[in-house]
């Protein structure tokens, strides 16, 4: 096993640039998730990674060897990974048990050590029942793991994984989530996974790199992503912020919708204009305006109001138009039409770097 | 279901009777026939001398090794070809694909008179380079495509392109992630190849063998024009010879029903091969194959590729060129040779050609039309499963192709020769074999057009208030022109071509094109053959490029 690391990568068709000067490093046994919407250049990305596509800039090394570079690409038969199509691929003409040993026969090992990694790797993806069933015979979930059965049995060096849950219906995505970070924990592959999906990332990654337009965006751990977005396009995507176009009055404090915030992440330049992102259940809702000289207040009115069970989901309406999704604890409930004091609280208040 | 009068019932026996008329009563009566003595009596003799006359069995060997050879020879041609094509870097790959199709536009028994001219023991064109090259004595011939190996040859040629373009399809929709999931295991290009691509193409390649098979099983241009001067007869020309004087049409019965079983079998055969589905989808978006990198080998890749394209393709057309611009077919023509005597004498002098013309145009029309329409009919039938009895109808439009044409013709001469529709000599004789011929292949496109149009978008009309008739106009027909458009250049450009129903029931006063450039052939005027045949083939390339252009125009796709 051996740490991944892109260096400057880029990928372009013609004068389209689907990979932007990607620099990224993926420690050995690491699981590094690339985040972000279709046509982000993840799954570029991924390939590059895989061998299938040749850069057009930069490089790719795996454990201290240069392995893609415009020069020269070593073909992805000879980079000892292994990788999880979203469609699965397994061969409609081998059976579960044939699909699963080929890569063990490519590698030429003896009969007996075949039988036994092939037992053993069933096993543990619960496939013993189906080993002599067709792919065609199976159901979405088994096919799933067929196929994570196929890439690991072989032990790689680095495990790809293309989208692998979205073929998969809400249930089993979830629990497919939790088995693939288990088994990720089992063997401790680096592993790079490219998903839209951010439950999903957040579920199984180590780090994520959130990708926009070909560049990387933000990379960092789940938690980091998601309580310090560091642009709009982050804070958008990981979902559940609002973000709001102010002003900056001096370093730390904007102005937005006729009052004042206090913010953190980085220092602000007087006059500039600044989006600033909170996270939709981080804002107080009340009924009672705050005590004069409490920072961080708005006045709004609930536009709308909707209750989920969990949590109660309001839209409140600022004084200048702006619209915030604000998610409060359901017990209360706050009738459309009233006057409300919302608190964002300065240190949930980030400004986020200009676009 | 529609309320108000149920007209399903009335549609159905109109149809079902129209359908019994093209087909129960022709394979009906062949089969009495075949089963009937002079006598009127029931008797087997006619098969006993089927299968123990030797002017009866040496034609029926002879026909299963043109079959066999021409399908083990296509298969080994169209096969690397259509890898080259679908799977490789190779350039021109898009030229040549469209030029193995375009090789499909040559009528076979044309090519076989084009193969004729370049390769006929004394007279032929490469013959006669070859003696000029190599300074041998005129008696002496490199090629002498009056034989067995010759008719398989020029068969091959005509019938290699339908299994390119099922190996090229195929290896097109093969999922690329298939083969990359075999390289990311480490498999080398070559094992990939091996283990993964060539076992999941292999029941297409096997339909593939089928359909060459049945092609030179039921081929009568071709062997009419090759083996009969070679000396030797295939099953077709055999039934065909029965035909002239003295017409034995009960022995010609007898030798039809091996062909009809043997075709019923094969088709049997090749709907198993490619039931199994080489590969199942399964679910989820697939990536386009990556190409495999031919490097130094590109150049020689396509150099072949030209090669087999110029035996059916390159040669044939410069000799029907050759031929039809020149005083003397036999001779290459130059600058100062050229001349347009002989389409002058085609168009101005021979009698019988504005007559076939004027035949083959008013058949071409009124099948493609009636052919179309009964399709469509059919087709809406049973895709929308619009009345009971629907899976009979479908069954009856598909069952034309197990009948080979020449069977079809010796069906249709016995069953409407005797009242009470004595069609024989009318031109309704030959619009019922030419419909009947082209219902299949009309009924399938016109269905898999109906599947693409889902249900939902007539059931939004009718949702919204049109009735179901208005939907039809509306939403559902708009959705088919094209597809019905192209059925119908489909039906046309299959009728100027046909030759094998035709030439058992033309007379005198109904000749087609392709039965006069047949007939031209025993009075040898070479070149008013070469003239008339680029001719078909021309209508055919403008009505074909016509269809196409209407198809290609942009179309709302189903979302």
């Amino acid at each position: 096993m051996a740490a991944v690391e892109l260096k400057g990568l880029s990928k372009r068709y013609g004068a389209a640039v689907a990979v932007d000067d990607v620099s990224l490093r993926v420690e050995h046994g690491q699981l590094v998730c690339l985040l972000g919407p279709s046509g982000c250049g993840k799954t570029t990305t991924l390939r590059l990674i895989a061998g299938f596509i040749e850069p057009s800039a930069g490089e790719i090394e795996v454990g201290g060897k240069v392995l893609s570079s415009p020069s020269r690409t070593v073909p992805p038969e000879g980079r000892k990974m292994s990788m999880i199509f979203q469609s699965y691929a397994l061969w409609p003409h081998m059976t579960v048990a044939e699909n699963v040993a080929y890569g063990l026969k490519i590698r030429k090992l003896d009969r007996a050590t075949i039988d036994a990694k092939l037992k053993a790797i069933l096993s543990t993806a619960r496939l013993e029942a189906l080993a002599d069933r067709y792919p065609g015979e199976l159901s979405g979930g088994q096919q799933q793991r067929v196929s994570l059965a196929r890439a690991l049995v072989v032990e790689p060096e680095t495990l790809l994984l293309d989208e692998p849950l979205s073929n998969l219906d809400a249930n089993l995505r979830e629990e497919m989530r939790f088995e693939i970070r288990r088994l990720h924990d089992q063997y401790r592959y680096t592993t790079v996974y490219v998903t839209h999906d951010q439950a999903e990332a957040m579920t199984t990654a180590d780090l994520i790199a959130v990708m926009n337009k070909g560049r990387v965006e933000q990379l960092g751990p789940p938690e980091e992503i998601y309580t310090r977005p560091r642009s709009e396009f982050v804070a958008r995507f990981i979902g559940g912020s609002n973000v709001l176009a102010a002003t900056a009055l001096d370093e730390v404090r904007v102005s937005v919708a006729g009052g004042a915030l206090r913010t953190t992440g980085r220092s602000l330049s007087a006059g500039r204009p600044v989006a600033v992102s909170v996270r939709q259940h981080e804002i107080g809702i009340a009924l009672e305006p705050p005590s004069s000289g409490a920072e961080n207040h708005l006045q709004g009115t609930v536009t709308r109001q909707v209750f989920l069970g969990s949590t109660r989901d309001y839209t409140v309406t600022l004084a200048d138009g702006t619209e915030l999704r604000v998610t409060a604890p359901p017990g209360r409930n706050i009738a459309p039409g009233q006057s409300v004091w919302l608190h964002l609280p300065a240190e949930q208040c980030r400004a986020l770097a200009e676009e | 279901m529609t309320r108000g009068i149920d007209l399903s019932r009335p549609v159905l026996v109109a149809v079902a009777a129209l359908l019994a008329v093209m087909i129960v009563l022709p394979v009906g009566w062949l089969l009495v026939v075949s089963l009937t003595s002079k006598e009127g009596g029931f008797t087997l003799a006619n098969f006993a001398t089927l299968f123990t006359d030797p002017t009866f069995v040496d034609p029926l060997v002879t026909t299963l090794i043109i079959s066999c050879s021409v399908s083990a020879i296509c298969c080994l041609v169209a096969a690397p070809l259509g890898w080259l094509v679908a799977r490789t870097d190779m350039p021109l790959a898009r030229t040549i694909r469209t030029l193995v199709m375009a090789s499909l536009v040559t009528p076979p028994f044309v090519g076989a008179i084009a193969w004729e001219m370049l390769a006929a023991p004394n007279s032929g064109l490469l013959n006669q380079l070859w003696r000029l090259l190599s300074g041998m004595p005129p008696d002496e011939a490199l090629f002498d495509i009056y034989s067995l190996g010759g008719l398989i040859f020029v068969i091959s040629c005509y019938t290699f392109p339908y299994v390119f373009i099922l190996v090229a399809n195929a290896l097109d929709r093969m999922p690329g992630e298939l083969e990359d999931a075999s390289s990311m295991l480490g498999a080398k290009t070559w094992q990939t190849a091996r283990l993964i691509t060539v076992p999941l193409a292999l029941p297409t390649l096997l339909a593939g063998a089928l359909v060459a098979f049945l092609q030179a099983l039921n081929l009568f241009g071709s062997p009419a024009i090759l083996a009969i001067p070679a000396g030797f007869h295939t099953l077709t020309t055999r039934i065909w010879s029965l035909f002239q004087f003295p017409p034995k049409p009960e022995l010609a019965a007898a030798a039809s029903v091996p062909l009809l079983v043997l075709t019923v079998l094969l088709l049997r055969a090749q709907a198993m091969a490619l039931g199994r589905r080489g590969y199942a989808v399964l679910g989820g978006k697939y990536g386009a194959p990556r190409p495999i990198r031919l490097g130094w080998l590109r150049v020689p890749a396509v150099i072949l590729a030209l090669f087999v394209l110029a035996m059916p393709l390159f040669l044939p057309y410069a000799a029907l060129f050759n031929s039809a611009f020149s005083r003397v077919a036999s001779r290459i023509v130059g600058p100062d040779t050229i001349t347009l005597h002989n389409v002058k004498f085609t168009f101005l002098e021979l009698s019988s050609t504005m007559p076939a013309l004027k035949n083959t145009f008013l058949l071409a029309t009124a099948s493609a039309t009636l052919g179309a329409l009964l399709a469509l009919m059919i087709a809406y039938i049973v895709a929308r499963k619009a009345m009971r009895g629907y899976r009979v109808l479908g069954f009856l439009a598909t069952a034309p192709l197990a009948i080979p044409g020449i069977v079809l013709g010796v069906g249709l001469f016995l069953a409407y020769t005797r009242p009470p529709l004595a069609l024989y000599g009318t031109l309704w004789i030959l619009l019922i074999a030419f419909v009947t011929i082209e219902l299949p292949a009309a009924y399938q496109q016109l269905g898999s057009a109906f599947h693409a149009v889902h249900p939902e978008l007539e059931e939004a009309g009718r949702m919204l208030g049109a009735t179901r008739l208005r939907t039809l106009a509306d939403i559902t027909a708009p959705l088919l022109r094209s597809a019905v458009i192209a059925t119908w250049c489909f039906i046309f450009v299959a009728t100027i071509r046909e030759l094998s129903a035709a030439v058992i029931l033309f007379t005198s006063e109904t000749k087609v094109l392709s039965v006069l450039i047949f007939d031209l052939k025993e009075s040898g005027d070479v070149g008013a053959i070469a003239v008339l045949s680029l001719t078909m083939v021309a209508i055919t390339t403008i009505v074909i490029a016509a269809a196409n252009r209407l198809h290609a125009r942009p179309q709302a796709r189903p979302a």
